[in-house]
């Protein structure tokens, strides 16, 4: 082999034992796809001693009517959950699955995978011998950020598709751990720090994620700035859920990814219920979102344009969506 | 064109002769030779941007298990580079590391995790100086000198006048002048950079493979570097997944796997990352241009004066024959009577800068044919009309004695404005919507090369033996491009044979023939008029031999590929084996040696550099294209591509097609989205994620129409094909932008925040205008 990577691959055929391994083998990482995993792992990101699949566990590869909820296993490849006509009633989680990398990195990409992905930076995706030569960073094995100098925060930022569509569905995720099992909200496993933005625990396994069937009355999209039609990250992700009435839209919820450290989910908005034609409540809306993000220069297009376009995504979305055909999405 | 449809032989249609090893993955490529016994070599390279090297400390590194040689510099005490009076590059970094990546030393070790932990332990003491990244930073009057023997950092300054400019301009009813930037592009090769050295201790000898361009330059650099014999050193290309002007010059890790490999007295596979294959760079430097030009009102070019700021990285290299071009070549486009040029070379500490496709020639062009749009447009004026107004008389010989002796620029003007509804459609489309003009032109093979030795430019050997088969035994370096197709083409046609009695045999220094190998568009041009000398001088010993079979005269004899007959007779004749047969009688196996070499009087002008820019034959591309730009997001779509290309001759139409679209292609990723960019000398993009180039998903239609001039001198009137079509996409693209939506945007690339930008900033203007009145 051509690289100096060295590490033990497990593939158990159950929750139980990839959690057992988790929290029995020091160091252990899962590993779902790999498609973020393995190019950090080649430039010396983490040298985890033992990677343990999902791939052998059949329960985390199904998607599932189950009461209420549609349930999703994490171990899901993207690609195969583009052909299931079961998402269908969620057309900003096909959108979102659908703008993620090319059709060969999602064949192997997970939707567990897609959630737990790490924040990404221009000075932390790179080799150990150009990190080294800058001084390492705040996110791994220095102090200093390259993005804010002066600052102790780390600006790395989530640059997930599938989260964005999820949050504003309302979903939730099962976490499994030895001797634990519960689920969550979605909104719950983030938070907005790049170093640590994922709240799971050591030993703790993103099995499956389910959505309320309820969710499929909601009209929903997903959009996605990028600066080519494939392969790119998001410079900025935009992700809407709203339910229409008489007056206008009575329920909203908008998803941002990109520009933080986590996806950031926006609801209860003080100006809905609001008309469609409300260009001061939505503008109102823009703002709101506004004060939040905080897109550094951590891609290779600056904070400012990601910025503008959230707003424009937003309303592209939100326009799109309470048009008379926009059942469907956009 | 309605041409017969050909299935052998020049003109036809055919699909690469290796293609099918590719697509089925059959071929093998050097990281995919065979490794058995090979040792991993791995390359420490300089965190610094520039630095004095106190010590190198290998003790460490050389004590570690498994680790069988370290080299440093020490070890590689001889300069190398592509241009003769301007090697100043070593393989390994002398008393001096000049940017972040340069090689310092380099370990051979039983497997990768060895080699690389023998890296971490070798320690370098050094006193660090400051880094300079732009011209401006590196031409400042107190900055450190980058090279000893380099006052003021430049690598060449270049100062050529031709006519009378500033007459021109009094002359001109309209003069403007305008700045452009154009930032740093790389090559972007499919296979990362690869070598495997095998040195044989007991007759110390050097078997080499690589993913080189020119393995002529590699043999020479390898037997230069190492103090070999050349006689003692094979050099071989596998199949190599693309060049584009990067691995035309030997590259330092070329020349650390052959030292490595005679330190540990056996074979040293080195296998680049991507990240390393960028740091190895060689691409278009980032470049300044400052351009002034004078129109008549009638839109008559009367003038042109040019400077510009290459920054060129840290080592010669390619540099001093890059600024050469980017001034030569604002010749033999169009008609200017008068042109000014004054280039700077300048060193940066970055990875040092070489050819690339359109070498030289792409960011002066984006600045001359923008500037010239806009001007048309403020004359009132059809800029493609203008473009005919500036044709040239051809044949010709420009100003600074440049010979033009045909030119299909005038059929791709009339193609791609009829193809594109020009006439109808440019400046009426609705908003949102544009179309742009650009046109470009490059060299089918550099009239003169950068070693001179007198022998011919190409030498092709055709092997004909008991077997009835013909080997074609070619130095070119099949590199993607399709040069083993062409040769094997030309044969056909010449011999009247089926590609089933051919094979291609190339670039194998113990086989074939030296060539000067796959750079400049050179190949098709001197190697394709090398074939043909060989082939006709195969086709007339076979001729003799049948003669004396059929007891006639040579004259009297016709061939018709598997058989040769007397002319008019009604006589079957007699077939090819039997043809070949009497040939060997009393010689045994034939080898036909054909040649090329440039006349003098195509070499350029006298004046210094004036050879630089010259060839025997210029392509010419004309294109328009047509976007959709979102005012919203500033995201520009290119829905179509018309571009005229005149190749002379098409020799095989399927791959003239796939190289103007590959080199459409690769300037609307120079144009729209790519950018190397650095963070103190650390290359901040070096990887494919980061570093966007076009996707499938973001081509565009590109439509090629071939234009044939029929050039005297090219093998069947071909030239070039690949290069001249690039450089025009970036003005063509930058005026559809401004056709769509009435902003200009001068400098590259044009990314959908300086769309935005340039909108905000015509809203002001617009805005102050309303104030002010």
């Amino acid at each position: 082999m051509n690289t100096g990577m060295n590490f033990e691959l497990n593939a158990p055929a159950s929750i139980a034992e990839v959690v057992e391994q988790l929290a029995n083998k020091t160091g252990a990482r899962v590993f779902s796809g790999g498609t973020d995993l393995v190019p950090n792992l080649r430039r010396r990101i983490g040298t985890p001693p033992v990677l343990v699949s999902t791939d052998g566990v059949a329960e985390m590869k199904s998607v599932d009517l189950q009461g209420d909820h549609l349930v999703i296993g994490a171990a899901m490849p993207l690609a195969q959950l583009l052909e299931s006509d079961k998402l269908a009633g969620f057309p900003a989680l096909l959108q979102a699955i659908a703008e993620v990398a090319g059709p060969g990195l999602r064949e192997a990409a997970t939707i567990g995978g897609n959630l737990c992905q790490d924040t990404r930076c221009l000075f932390y995706n790179q080799s150990h011998w150009w990190r080294k030569s800058n001084g390492f960073c705040l996110k791994l094995d220095g102090d200093t950020c390259h993005v804010a100098p002066n600052g102790e925060h780390c600006f790395a930022a989530y640059c997930g598709d599938v989260a964005p569509a999820l949050l504003v569905l309302g979903a939730e995720v099962r976490i499994a751990a030895q001797g634990k099992d519960r689920w969550v909200s979605l909104n719950s496993i983030y938070e907005d720090d790049g170093r640590s933005h994922l709240l799971l625990k050591p030993g703790e396994l993103l099995v499956s994620i389910r959505i309320p069937l309820k969710a499929a009355q909601w009209r929903s999209g997903y959009l996605k700035s990028r600066l080519r039609k494939s392969v790119d990250f998001p410079l900025a992700g935009v992700a809407v859920a709203l339910r229409l009435d008489n007056r206008g839209i009575s329920h909203l919820r908008i998803a941002v990814t990109g520009t933080n450290s986590r996806p950031l989910l926006f609801e209860d908005f003080s100006v809905v219920p609001l008309s469609i034609t409300d260009d001061l409540a939505l503008s109102a809306i823009d703002r709101e979102i506004g004060q939040s993000i905080k897109p550094m220069r951590t891609t290779n297009l600056p904070g400012l344009y990601r910025r503008k376009m959230v707003a424009v995504l937003g309303r592209r979305l939100i326009e799109g969506l309470t048009a008379p055909t926009g059942k469907n999405g956009v | 064109m309605n041409k017969p449809l050909k299935t052998n032989g020049v003109g036809a249609r055919t699909p690469l002769i290796d293609g099918v090893e590719k697509v089925r993955g059959a071929a093998k490529y050097t990281a995919d030779l065979a490794i058995d016994g090979a040792y991993v070599g791995r390359i420490l390279r300089s965190p610094y941007s520039h630095a004095e090297i106190i010590n190198v400390d290998t003790s460490r590194a050389e004590a570690l298990e498994g680790v069988i040689a370290v080299v440093t510099g020490k070890d590689s005490p001889i300069p190398y580079g592509i241009v003769p009076i301007a090697q100043n590059e070593y393989p390994m970094a002398q008393e001096k590391v000049r940017y972040r990546g340069e090689p310092i030393a380099a370990v051979a070790a039983v497997d990768a995790a060895t080699a690389e932990a023998a890296l971490e332990l070798i320690e370098l003491t050094v006193r660090e100086l400051p880094g300079y990244y732009t011209a401006r930073e590196s031409r400042a009057p107190d900055a450190v000198q980058i090279h000893e023997n380099k006052p003021g950092n430049l690598e060449r300054d270049v100062h050529n006048s031709f006519g009378d400019v500033e007459d021109g301009f009094r002359q001109s009813d309209l003069v403007v002048e305008d700045e452009f930037h154009c930032e740093e592009v790389t090559h972007a090769h499919m296979e990362p950079h690869a070598a495997i050295a095998e040195y044989h201790p007991e007759r110390d000898h050097l078997t080499f493979h690589s993913v080189t361009q020119v393995p002529y330059y590699v043999h020479l650099m390898l037997a230069q570097c190492m103090q070999m014999p050349q006689s003692r050193i094979r050099v071989i290309k596998p199949f190599v997944g693309g060049g584009f002007g990067a691995r035309t010059e030997t590259l330092n890790f070329e020349l650390i796997c052959g030292i490595l490999a005679r330190a540990a007295r056996g074979r040293v596979r080195m296998v680049l990352t991507r990240e390393e294959t960028f740091l190895t760079h060689r691409g278009r430097p980032a470049a300044d241009v400052r351009l002034k030009l004078g129109l008549s009102k009638t839109g008559k070019i009367m003038a042109v004066k040019a400077e510009m700021d290459q920054y060129g990285g840290a080592y010669g290299g390619y540099g001093i024959v890059t600024i050469l071009y980017a001034g030569a070549l604002l010749n033999a486009l169009y008609d200017i009577p008068a042109v000014h040029y004054d280039g700077y070379r300048v060193y940066t500490n970055t990875p040092p800068c070489g050819a690339m496709r359109g070498h030289g020639t792409v960011d002066i062009r984006h600045a001359f044919d923008t500037i010239l749009n806009r001007m048309a447009r403020e004359l009132g004026l059809d800029p493609l009309e203008v473009r005919r107004i500036n044709l040239m008389q051809t044949p010709t010989e420009t100003p600074n004695g440049l010979m033009v002796t045909s030119y299909g620029l005038p059929e791709a003007l009339d193609w791609v404005e009829k193809a594109s509804g020009w006439k109808e459609r440019y400046g009426k489309l609705p908003k949102g919507r544009g179309l742009g003009i650009g046109c470009s032109h490059f060299v089918s093979g550099a009239a003169k090369p950068v070693q001179w030795t007198g022998q011919p430019d190409a030498v092709v050997n055709l092997k004909l033996d008991f077997d009835g088969g013909i080997t074609i035994l070619t130095g070119a370096a099949e590199i993607g491009q399709g040069s083993s197709t062409i040769v094997a083409q030309v044969v056909a046609e010449v011999l009247g044979l089926d590609y089933s009695r051919l094979r291609v045999i190339a670039s194998d220094s113990a086989i074939t023939p030296r060539d000067m190998g796959s750079y400049s568009s050179r190949v098709t041009y001197m190697v394709g008029n090398a074939t043909l000398h060989a082939a006709e001088k195969l086709k007339a010993r076979l001729i003799r031999a049948a003669a004396t079979a059929l007891e006639t005269e040579p004259e009297n004899i016709e061939c018709c590929g598997e058989t040769y007959r007397v002319i008019d007779s009604q006589d079957k004749g007699i077939p090819f084996d039997k043809v070949v047969q009497t040939a060997l009688i009393d010689h045994g196996a034939i080898t036909e040696r054909g040649t090329f070499t440039v006349p003098k009087e195509f070499q350029g002008g006298k004046h210094r550099g004036g050879a630089v820019g010259s060839t025997m034959g210029f392509s010419y591309a004309a294109q328009v294209v047509e976007v959709v730009v979102d005012e919203d997001t500033g995201e520009i779509t290119v829905e179509k591509v018309w571009v005229a290309h005149d190749c002379g001759y098409a020799l095989n139409p399927l791959s003239v097609e796939g190289q103007v679209q590959g080199a459409i292609w690769m300037g609307m990723g120079q144009a729209m989205m790519e950018a190397t960019r650095f963070h103190k000398g650390l290359p901040l993009h070096a990887n494919f994620i980061d570093y966007s180039f076009p996707t499938m998903m973001d081509s565009p239609d590109i439509e090629v129409f071939i234009v044939e001039s029929m050039d005297p001198n090219g093998p069947f009137g071909a030239k070039e094909a690949s290069e001249g079509g690039l450089a025009g996409f970036l003005p063509a693209l930058a005026e559809a932008v401004s056709d769509a939506i009435g902003v200009e945007i001068n400098d590259m690339p044009i990314t959908p925040d300086k769309v935005l930008d340039a909108l905000t900033r015509k809203r002001r203007q617009a805005q102050r205008k309303r104030v002010s009145a």
